[in-house]
């Protein structure tokens, strides 16, 4: 248009006009077509498309799959204004009529879901192998032992040596106002301040811009900055600033990791974070995203080059729960042994037995007759000086209790045997007349028994006596043929028969007996019965008289002569002829506790 | 929950820290802390059936070598300009630093506060004074940082005014 005016001016000009004034128009535009025929025309088609330039549906439809494309290929700009409709038209949908996304989206939720079940089954099993490894390593135990010691959570311990790095906290900040939008704070940590801190943080990169010049919006600026062991990681976008703060040594990916979160908060909140004045609740939907960017990364998550270790430990740990269960084991055993053998015991009766790590304790009651329960411990192999035993007296009504304190108080022979029934005592064997009389005049006083039966009970002499009456009936005094007369041999068989009676009766008076004594003359075989007879009794009389004469009192001993009648038995004629031509004392011993004795 | 910036603006020495200290922590000192760069504390404060918390921004004053950084005002609700009334100059500078603030951040909710009021002898402003101040369309309060007279009211009144809806 300018080129227009000039070309105008520069007419008029040099060129001045003619006053025939009706045709100067109708000139003027033929000049003009001829002047500027051309730009005309394309000014012409320029309005003419600008007129078209209304958007045709068809041409869109042509050109809309491409231009997406392009635009997807340089940013996401494309997909970020997108977002909110997709997100409403998707809603929408899934409130007209739900079926149609379920089943569109039916044949990915199956995949999906088993996707999730085993990425968490096998997060799972790490974690379980990582907890194994740290309570069954050896350096897992020292840890232990020094959260132990030191008191200090063990997994603080275990974050002290093997520490990566771990993002402790995540803020996210207004960028103008420094106001704290939302955070999170790793689990068992304290938080600090958050309000301030991200108020402080701000401060510091306003002054840091401010003091080395300001940067670009967008680039530049306080990236991060170290405290002692931490670093705080500051990312930068239009809106609102993620401050990390890190402790350990991280990788660039984490770096990454903020800027994409960052992003997407960005992405999610543009409108919210434009609209900001003060109202950090619409942001508590945010958390999620920060608490995805708490991470705690241990050097015994990775791959351990040391495989050796814990195979180690574990053999090592094996062989001692297998010798500690070993040793437990035969513990038990032993103990158990030792209990069951003082459970049978007849006259011990267990109340408590305490089976103790370093010290046992049992407890009852012990009959005094009973067999030492110590002896039992220490034939079940139990050490006695870690067992505390404590046993108080009572009396047993155990037969063998019985019978024992029966052999105990009454003195019972050996050849005598009892068996409890009931309150009775039954015994047998053989005992001798004194005993019998003994028994039966203190059975009373034995606890535990009513009565006793000696109905099976063979009466005997005492030993002693009877070894005297033997001794006395063994020995004949020898006649001649015919004859009745004592020669020396006889007299001084009598007077040692005398002496052995004089012992004899001694000692039965002493235990209660009585003691008669009856001389029995023979003869041998040959002439007639009645000399016989009469030869016999001559002798019996004779050897009385000569024990009379010996010291024997004479009401103790009698005289009979049987003759031929009762013959002595031997091998030859000759022998039985001499053996029965004799005169033997019979000793007879009878009880008779009045006659004196121990009663 | 409502989070609020508030900067504490004025010249060193008029007690911005000391106000904040007595409205947060209710204590005062006589020893006196220059303010290097910033300081930030945080007091929970109720309005009506709302909490705000009031982030407070307590800015280092301003002094022949440093004037108040701007970029630290930025973003804030409210404006809290200190002045020291037992020194005249820190009256008279309070409007130029007004002005700047206006300038980088536009009008937002301020109030001025005549601060050291227990120092009755040495008071320098008069009634003309008080009238300036709202000719410049600002507010002003009495405050006393030591026995904390009106500290309270100048906050909530800034706290309040950030919470209604901008005009």
């Amino acid at each position: 248009m300018t080129d227009d005016l000039d070309t105008q001016d520069f007419v008029s000009n040099s060129d001045p006009p003619e006053p025939e004034a009706e045709d100067i128009p109708a000139r003027f535009g033929e000049l003009r077509k001829l002047l500027l025929g051309g730009e005309q025309k394309r000014l012409a088609d320029l309005e003419k498309r600008l007129e078209e330039l209304e958007i045709d549906p068809e041409e869109l439809a042509d050109h809309l799959p491409d231009a997406v494309a392009l635009r997807t290929n340089r940013d996401k700009q494309l997909a970020r204004s997108l977002a909110p409709t997709l997100q409403e038209a998707f809603g929408e949908s899934v409130q007209r009529n739900p079926q149609h996304i379920a089943t569109a989206i039916f044949p990915i939720l199956g995949p999906a879901i088993r996707k999730a079940i085993a990425e968490t089954m096998a997060g799972f099993v790490n974690t379980l192998n990582r907890a194994i490894e740290h309570s069954l390593s050896i350096r897992g135990l020292k840890w232990r032992f020094e959260a132990l010691r030191t008191g200090v959570p063990y997994p603080q311990i275990v974050i002290k040596y093997a520490l990566v790095y771990r993002v402790e906290q995540v803020f996210l900040i207004h960028r103008e106002t420094g106001l704290l939008l939302s955070q999170a704070t790793a689990e068992d940590l304290e938080g600090q301040d958050a309000d301030l801190i991200s108020g402080m943080l701000t401060a510091i990169r306003d002054f840091v811009q401010d003091s080395f010049g300001k940067a670009e919006e967008g680039d530049g600026g306080l990236r991060t900055f170290s405290v002692g062991e931490r670093t705080v990681l500051v990312e930068q976008g239009p809106k609102a600033l993620l401050a990390a703060v890190v402790n350990g040594q991280h990788p660039a990916s984490l770096l990454e990791r903020l800027q994409a979160t960052l992003e997407t908060i960005h992405l999610q909140f543009a409108r919210t974070l434009t609209d900001f004045e003060g109202d950090s609740e619409p942001f508590e939907t945010a958390q999620p995203l920060l608490e995805e960017c708490l991470e705690t990364v241990l050097s015994t998550d990775r791959p351990s080059t040391r495989g050796s270790t814990p195979i180690v430990a574990w053999v090592v740990i094996a062989v001692v729960v297998i010798a500690l269960s070993a040793l437990w084991i035969r513990s038990v055993v032993r103990w158990n042994g030792a209990i069951s053998a003082l459970e049978t015991e007849p006259g011990i009766v267990l109340v408590d037995a305490d089976r103790g790590f370093f010290r046992s304790q049992i407890t009852g009651l012990r009959d005094p007759l009973a067999a030492d329960p110590n002896q039992r411990l220490v034939e079940s192999r139990l050490d006695t000086n870690r067992v505390e035993t404590r046993w108080e007296p009572y009396l047993s009504f155990d037969p063998q209790m019985v019978t024992e304190r029966a052999r105990r108080s009454l003195d019972v022979p050996a050849t005598l045997e009892f068996e409890v029934v009931g309150d009775t005592l039954v015994a047998s064997g053989s005992a001798t007349y004194d005993w019998i009389e003994y028994a039966q005049t203190h059975v009373n006083l034995l606890p535990g028994v009513g009565t006793l039966d000696l109905d099976n009970v063979d009466p005997v002499l005492p030993a002693d006596l009877d070894q005297f009456r033997q001794d006395i009936e063994n020995r004949r005094v020898l006649f001649g043929i015919g004859a009745s007369a004592l020669n020396g041999e006889a007299q001084e068989l009598i007077s040692h028969i005398a002496l052995i009676f004089a012992e004899l009766a001694a000692a039965a008076e002493e235990s209660g007996y009585e003691v008669m004594l009856d001389v029995v003359g023979r003869t041998d075989s040959t002439g007639s019965n009645e000399t016989n007879r009469l030869l016999s009794r001559e002798r019996a009389r004779r050897v009385r008289v000569a024990l009379i004469a010996n010291g024997i009192p004479r009401d103790v001993v009698t005289a009979t002569g049987i003759g031929s009648s009762d013959q002595l038995a031997a091998d030859d004629p000759e022998t039985r002829a001499t053996i029965n031509r004799s005169a033997t004392v019979v000793a007879t011993i009878t009880y008779s506790p009045r006659a004196g004795g121990n009663q | 929950m409502i989070q609020k910036k508030i900067c504490m603006v004025g010249v060193y020495g008029t007690g911005k820290t000391s106000l904040v200290q007595q409205f947060v922590h209710s204590v005062f000192s006589e020893k006196y802390h220059s303010t290097v760069g910033v300081k930030i504390d945080r007091k929970q404060v109720e309005l009506g059936d709302t909490t705000v918390n009031l982030v407070l921004w307590d800015l280092a004053g301003r002094d022949e070598f440093e004037d108040i950084p701007m970029s630290y005002v930025r973003g804030s609700a409210g404006i809290f300009y200190v002045v020291d009334g037992t020194r005249r100059g820190t009256f008279d500078q309070v409007f130029d630093i007004k002005h700047k603030v206006t300038e980088a951040i536009g009008n937002v909710p301020s109030l001025v506060a005549l601060n050291k009021k227990d120092l009755v002898d040495e008071w320098r402003l008069g009634q003309g004074d008080y009238n300036t101040v709202k000719e410049e369309g600002l507010y002003a309060v009495d405050t006393s940082a030591k026995t904390g007279d009106g500290v309270e009211d100048a906050f909530l009144w800034l706290a309040q005014s950030t919470a209604e809806p901008k005009p």
